[in-house]
């Protein structure tokens, strides 16, 4: 064993060693991409499933799917603005204290005192708005496509519990400042998760059973919003629910690859082919070695079964520009909003002092204008039906007409328009009535609540919209148009209701035109 | 794809850029940066740093040092902005009790606007500059304090004696005379607190008659209600002159009438003691002219309250304009917190454990503070549009009929059912605060007694019919039916009844009251004949027959 002299090749060690360190960063880089730069069809393709990250993409993405108009990058702003709140939320949490008043002083030295502490306050806030505006629309879009169709449907039902975790995770972090906007507003919600009680008050029941106040006692932990509440809040807002979002996006994202990719029409290929292409790289520098392995082969009827990768380009770089851009963009976003305003912080928490108006986070005043009605309706009895109509969809919708096509299928945009008036009008009209004139708690201030609980003008606006959609299916003969035509009235209404609450709602919920109205003192 | 890349570049590019001008404006454009680039201290310039004081007895961490930097601890010598000066010399030294507790304001805050206050989600901003002494109240309640007159004959009577002379108070006095050199005697400032020797005035003549020459020689002899003026002068001197003034004008106001400070005072009003908490966010400023300032927003409520406040019942405050500041300063004062025991001050343990009364006991002061506002500053009634007139205690036939016994009934039982409140109670007065208060209502007439009566205090027996029929045609007018009371008085209050004897009861039909419409019934007026003493008896009798006479 003397390696010195072995052989008359002799090597000097030290020699050897510098030119190891001096190729140790070249060989970094081509140990951790194992490949190769991706320069080739090949190793591009290698560069995506070689990689932990980035195997969650089919190594091949069809040129439909990088149209801007395809997706508008909704899902992908989603995920964007999940990671923004994500960073920035670890960065305050090193800051953030969970405990009444502490929280409250740690927040202003966020404000005032941290470095950079405001900017990543701000990012957080406006990030998780950005977040709950691109769920939202990132569902119209899936819908207005069509794209939950078969043999989406799954992630159709995945992608509800993604909006729900969403708004929940968006809810819990409203308690943490500890200011009186955040107590009241939290006040509020509970209030609202203990809206069956009007049910079993009106049926006597909730002295042997009561769900509300079950409800409302699992969610703060106590009689009222407290220390108690602001631990469980806490712990949801940075734990559970965070978990909880990141297993629903592993699946839903699993899912698109799955299931085919992303939807596009049945003629999608005809129609690119009319088109001038822009592409950088030709379809195909090389014969494909590993396009397809057994992971690609997928259930369901997808361009690249059986017909070759026509119309494809390779993830990487193709795919990769567009998500980077739309995540620079969504930065860009929450980064300007952040700059031009702050998020806001009013005085410390105070249980004697309610705020007047309390008022819910912007996404749940449409609830809470309907929870003025009926407390059972606007937080329970209207969020469930909606909820479980949305499920639904996929189920009752088997046709396969307008697949992939913006507002496709029987009715199309004709039928979307005038959903679109119908929808605004009606939720307007019906609340300027009761504005105007009251309602029948103002009429027969004696009669039971039941029924007040069961005619009131949220349950007449689900009324109505669910009648429209019978209608739209029995005109066009379509399960589709029924549901573009619902879908259509649900986005009008919690828009219509979430601005009136919003904007046209002063102390003790009565209406004013505009804040400079409200009485003071 | 190329719409992509551009697409990664350009918002790339616009992230970079927006993030270097955070980075920016977070490190070059903060205010404090450049007022502590500019500060010199001793040994040159000193560190750009955040700064604050904090002391966690009193829940404080302020930074305003950040920018005041002169004002921190062992920072005096930090010169070379505008900013920069000094703390002036006081005796809460803000390096150890920071700022915001005497000045309010947003200590957490390192940028001007938020940490003044003066942002939409901030309750508490600054006290003004002129009213910093409302500050005070934070901590401190200002005790025994005596009504207006009484503190500015006082103030006036140490100034007639020449006390000034030798004698430095509030900043005032103990220059140097033109012949005898310096200030000789020690600074009063703080006397009320301090305590001072109660052997002054002997030990003051020694020296003047011991001396030959100098400042001592002009000591002069002092009359007896002198020394007592003196004394109260002395007594009311807390280092905080603005606040005292302001507390004894509020308690000449009548204000304790109809409200509540510290637990003591009417029940009509809303409670005060924490009146100046009150938060310009909730406020409407809609009547208030100048800028949206609390202290503009009190100034104008006390000017033209239900314009200010809707549907307030508080009668304008008639004052003038320097008295209206004041009463802004003691209502911006009402901020008393929570407060660990090391740091609770003497005066308010005297106040809160052992119940030392925050007004004087003189009943001149406590006429002032619970009965002016009704019964106006010297006894002579007060019409209010839309109530009852309040009947005018200094009137002569009133005082020169009516027995202390009526007016201590009166003060300590009221008229249930009315709106003269029973001061009996453990939030109103004491039993020997209301004999002072009688002693001060009857020396507004000029401290003339009723004659003594030797009569028992029921011994009319007239004929009630007959005063019944007399009542409904003469009395029923201005008293109402059943004598329920309408313009006039009610008669079948039990309260009255109790206290008011039936010679009280003669006299004043028979009598009647000057400047009231009570007319005399002894004489004829051209509507109606005299009354005999006969019928005035059957008046009186039917009267003791009203439910609530009976007794």
């Amino acid at each position: 064993m003397t390696p010195v002299a072995s052989g008359p090749e002799k090597k000097d060690a030290l020699q050897e060693f510098k030119n190891s360190l001096k190729a140790a960063p070249r060989h970094v880089l081509e140990t951790a991409f194992r490949t190769g730069p991706p320069t080739t069809d090949r190793t591009r393709s290698t560069f995506v499933f070689g990689n932990v990250f980035l195997h969650l993409h089919a190594v091949r993405t069809h040129l439909w799917s990088l149209r801007w108009s395809a997706t508008m990058g909704l899902g992908i702003m989603s995920v964007s603005a999940f990671l923004i709140a994500l960073v920035t939320g670890v960065m305050l949490m090193f800051y953030y204290k969970p405990f009444p008043d502490a929280a409250y002083l740690s927040m202003k030295d966020i404000h005032f005192v941290v470095p950079t502490g405001r900017l990543i306050r701000n990012l957080h806030r406006w990030s998780a708005n950005v977040m709950v505006i691109a769920v939202i629309l990132h569902m119209a879009r899936t819908f207005y496509t069509a794209a939950y169709r078969r043999p989406r449907e799954y992630n159709w039902l995945i992608g509800i519990g993604l909006l729900v975790v969403t708004l929940g995770l968006s809810f819990t972090g409203y308690l943490l400042p500890w200011d009186q906007l955040a107590y009241w507003a939290i006040t509020i919600g509970a209030n609202i998760a203990q809206s069956p009680r009007e049910v079993t008050d009106a049926l006597n029941l909730t002295e042997h059973f009561d769900p509300g106040g079950l409800q409302r006692l699992l969610l703060l932990g106590s009689d009222q919003v407290g220390e108690e509440a602001l631990i469980r809040f806490y712990l949801l807002h940075v734990m559970i629910l965070p978990l909880a979002i990141a297993a629903l996006m592993a699946v839903h994202f699993w899912r698109i690859r799955k299931d085919g990719g992303l939807v596009r029409p049945a003629d999608a290929d005809e129609q690119l082919a009319r088109q001038r292409r822009d592409e950088t790289y030709p379809v195909f520098t090389e014969a494909p070695v590993k396009t397809y392995h057994l992971a690609a082969i997928v259930r369901g009827r997808t361009a690249n079964v059986g017909r070759g990768p026509e119309n494809t380009v390779p993830s990487m770089p193709h795919l990769f520009y567009a998500e980077l851009g739309v995540l620079m963009v969504t930065l860009l976003v929450c980064l300007a909003l952040s700059l031009l305003s702050d998020a806001p912080l009013k005085e410390l928490a105070n249980p004697n002092v309610p705020e007047n108006p309390a008022k819910a986070p912007w996404y749940f005043l449409g609830l809470q204008e309907m929870v003025s009605f009926s407390a059972f309706i606007g937080g329970i009895g209207v969020p469930v039906i909606v909820l479980l109509g949305l499920a639904l969809i996929p189920y009752l919708d088997r046709e396969t007409e307008g697949t992939g096509k913006w507002f496709g299928g029987p009715g199309g945009w004709p039928l979307v328009r005038l959903s679109l008036a119908f929808g605004l009008a009606a939720p307007i009209l019906l609340e300027a009535f009761a504005i105007r004139f009251g309602w029948l708690r103002e009429w027969f201030p004696h009669i039971p609540q039941l029924i007040v609980t069961a005619i009131n003008p949220a349950t007449i606006l689900t009324a109505v919209y669910a009648l429209y959609s019978l209608w739209s299916i029995r005109r066009y003969q379509s399960v589709r148009a029924g549901a573009l035509a619902l879908f259509t009235c649900f986005l009008c209404g919690f828009v219509v209701l979430t601005v009136i609450g919003t904007y046209f709602r002063g102390p003790n919920w009565e209406f004013y035109w505009s804040p400079a109205d409200w009485p003071k003192h | 794809m190329k719409k992509n890349k551009c697409l990664l570049l350009l918002s790339s590019a616009a992230v970079l850029l927006l993030l270097v001008w955070a980075a920016v404006e977070e490190n070059f454009l903060k205010e404090w940066r450049r007022i502590q680039a500019e500060g010199r201290g001793e040994e040159g310039p000193v560190a750009v740093q955040l700064r604050q004081v904090v002391n966690p007895h009193l829940g404080k961490a302020d930074r305003c040092v950040s920018c005041h930097v002169s004002m921190g601890p062992g920072e005096q010598g930090v010169a070379g902005a505008k900013i920069l000066v000094p703390h002036r010399a006081v005796v809460h030294d803000p390096a150890e009790y920071g700022c915001t507790v005497c000045h309010g304001g947003q200590g957490q805050a390192t940028e001007k606007a938020d940490a003044h206050g003066d942002v939409p989600f901030w309750p508490e901003p600054m006290l003004p500059k002129e009213m910093s002494e409302a500050g005070c109240g934070t901590c401190h309640v200002p005790l025994d304090v005596p009504g207006q007159a009484q503190l500015q004959a006082a103030a006036r009577a140490f100034e007639r004696l020449d006390c000034y002379a030798c004698h430095r108070v509030d900043g005032k006095g103990g220059t140097v005379r033109p012949d005898q050199g310096g200030m000789e005697g020690p600074d009063l400032s703080r006397a009320g607190l301090a305590g001072f020797d109660r052997d002054w005035y002997a030990k003051h003549l020694g020296k003047a008659n011991s001396a030959a020459t100098g400042p001592w020689k002009t000591f002069r002899p002092v009359s007896e209600s002198d020394l007592a003026q003196v004394a109260l002068f002395l007594r009311t001197r807390m280092a905080a002159p603005r606040l005292v003034a302001a507390k004894s004008t509020f308690l000449s106001a009548g204000c304790l009438g109809c409200h509540k400070v510290s637990g003591v005072g009417g029940d009509d009003g809303p409670e005060l003691t924490l009146a100046g908490f009150k938060d310009p966010g909730q406020v409407s400023f809609e009547q208030v002219p100048g800028p949206r300032r609390m202290k503009n927003w009190m100034a104008e409520h006390f000017r033209a309250p239900a314009s200010v406040v809707v549907g307030s019942q508080m009668p304008p405050a008639p004052l003038a304009e320097n008295e209206i500041e004041q009463l802004t300063l003691y209502t911006l004062s009402l901020r008393r917190k929570e407060l660990r025991d090391i740091y609770l001050p003497k005066d308010r343990i005297r106040a809160v454990k052992f119940g030392e009364r925050e007004f004087a006991s003189d009943g001149a002061t406590l006429y002032g503070a619970f009965c002016a506002g009704c019964h106006g500053q010297d006894g002579q009634g007060r019409r209010l549009p839309g109530l009852v007139s309040f009947p005018s205690l200094a009137n002569p036939d009133f005082l020169a009929i009516a027995p202390d016994s009526l007016l201590t009934r009166t003060v300590e039982q009221g008229r249930p059912g009315r709106r003269m409140p029973g001061w009996l109670k453990a939030d109103g007065l004491r039993p020997e605060e209301i004999q002072a208060v009688v002693a001060h209502v009857r020396s507004l007439g000029g401290g003339t007694l009723p004659p003594s009566d030797p009569r028992p205090a029921r011994w009319v027996a007239g004929d009630a019919a007959l005063g019944r029929r007399i009542f409904e045609s003469a009395c029923a007018g201005c008293h109402g039916p059943q004598g329920k009371g309408g313009e006039g008085p009610a008669l079948n209050n039990q309260v009255l009844q109790e206290s008011a004897t039936d010679s009280f009861l003669v006299e004043t039909i028979s009598r009647g009251r000057r400047g009231t419409a009570m007319a005399g019934f002894e004489e004829p007026s051209p509507v109606r004949p005299a009354l005999s003493r006969a019928d005035i008896e059957s008046v009186v009798a039917y009267l003791r027959s009203l439910p609530g006479g009976k007794s």
